[in-house]
């Protein structure tokens, strides 16, 4: 990582995005505007198995983003960018999202599929978040599909063995190619980080010598902040 | 039947809800000699986390098929190009499953794919 540039590409993983208008304000109405997304004050009912169907360890919730082209992202609130598909708690409601959701291969755009334990937000700040960070694996076009397919099943299977460390994943569709990433919650952890790359590498199937990089949310923040203190003073 | 899949050390009162006790076709393999595995493909195991609820890949997606995996939830956003609630989708897909999953039986299980980055 050379520059703030470099830092920046190297994240561009489908997390810093809908932080932007979050920079702009303070911690306390943060919050409060999370709290107030209409998605989080509807009351929902919990979400449990159904009769017959085969609970999970967790419940999880899959989340969409997509950045609208042509528009400077910082007028773009969080709640414009993120949106909640749905919570499930067994495998046959996963699949029920599952097999009604695009694959992220066909998926157009800068867009991103996140898919966390109930209750987490896919943001850096969240409180199961903000001590963490990620593996960011890279693919070529083509392959994100088949990846995440079997990245979140590994999860939601609890292949990983790292107690709650795992808060989700994220395939993130660009450009010139894909990233796929997996969060936990503890990244000074080396053991859990350890365990979770040779997890990857064993469900992914990855030749061995795929890179694979791990970055602390904190780096990213820093980086992100950087990046646009940078775009800021050049007069947006 | 039922009996040969609540072996283990794992106590029965420890696994929530449904689906500790797998319906086996009278082919599937005895239990293996990892205590922690059961026939069927689904693994309940002990970890450094505690007791957790394990699937692996394959069972995973043998549930996929099962009726109750199928409907669209009822509450699933429409996002144009995202999510296809209809029902016209909803019988393509399955189509699509099926053919994909011929293909990975076919292929066996190992060589589902081989990823070269």
């Amino acid at each position: 990582m050379n520059n703030k540039f470099d830092a920046l590409k190297d994240d561009d993983s489908g997390d810093h995005d809908q932080n932007e208008e979050n920079n702009t304000q303070k911690d306390s109405e943060k919050e409060k505007n999370d709290r107030e997304k209409p998605q989080s004050t509807t009351k929902r009912k919990a979400v449990v198995p159904g009769p017959a169907e085969h609970p999970l360890q967790y419940n999880y919730t899959f989340w969409y983003s997509r950045r609208t082209p042509g528009r400077p992202t910082s007028s773009q609130s969080y709640e414009q960018n993120i949106k909640q598909i749905g919570t499930f708690a067994s495998v046959e409601q996963f699949w029920r999202f599952y097999s009604h959701m695009v694959r992220p291969g066909d998926l157009t755009g800068h867009s991103d599929f996140h898919l966390f334990k109930e209750g987490i937000k896919p943001m850096w700040e969240d409180d199961a978040n903000k001590n963490g960070g990620k593996w960011i694996i890279r693919l070529r076009k083509g392959l994100a599909s088949r990846c995440w397919e079997n990245l979140i099943l590994a999860m939601l299977g609890e292949q990983f063995m790292v107690g709650e460390e795992i808060c989700g994943a994220v395939v993130s569709v660009r450009f010139q190619e894909d990233i796929i990433s997996i969060w936990n919650k503890t990244a000074s952890d080396q053991a859990t980080t350890a365990r979770i790359r040779d997890t990857l590498r064993r469900v992914l199937n990855l030749p061995p010598n795929t890179i694979m990089e791990y970055k602390t949310h904190t780096d990213s923040i820093k980086a992100w902040e950087e990046f646009h203190g940078l775009v800021n003073s050049s007069g947006r | 039947m039922s009996g040969r899949c609540c072996h283990g050390q794992t106590p029965n009162r420890d696994i929530p809800g449904p689906g500790k006790c797998l319906a086996l076709p009278d082919e599937a393999p005895l239990p293996p000699g990892d205590y922690s595995t059961t026939p069927g493909g689904t693994v309940f195991g002990t970890t450094p986390g505690g007791t957790r609820i394990i699937y692996d890949r394959k069972f995973l997606m043998e549930c996929r098929n099962s009726p109750g995996a199928k409907t669209p939830p009822s509450d699933l956003p429409d996002i144009p190009g995202v999510t296809s609630p209809g029902v016209e989708e909803l019988k393509l897909e399955n189509h699509h499953v099926q053919s994909c999953e011929e293909k990975v039986s076919a292929a066996g299980e190992e060589e589902q794919f081989d990823m070269d980055i």
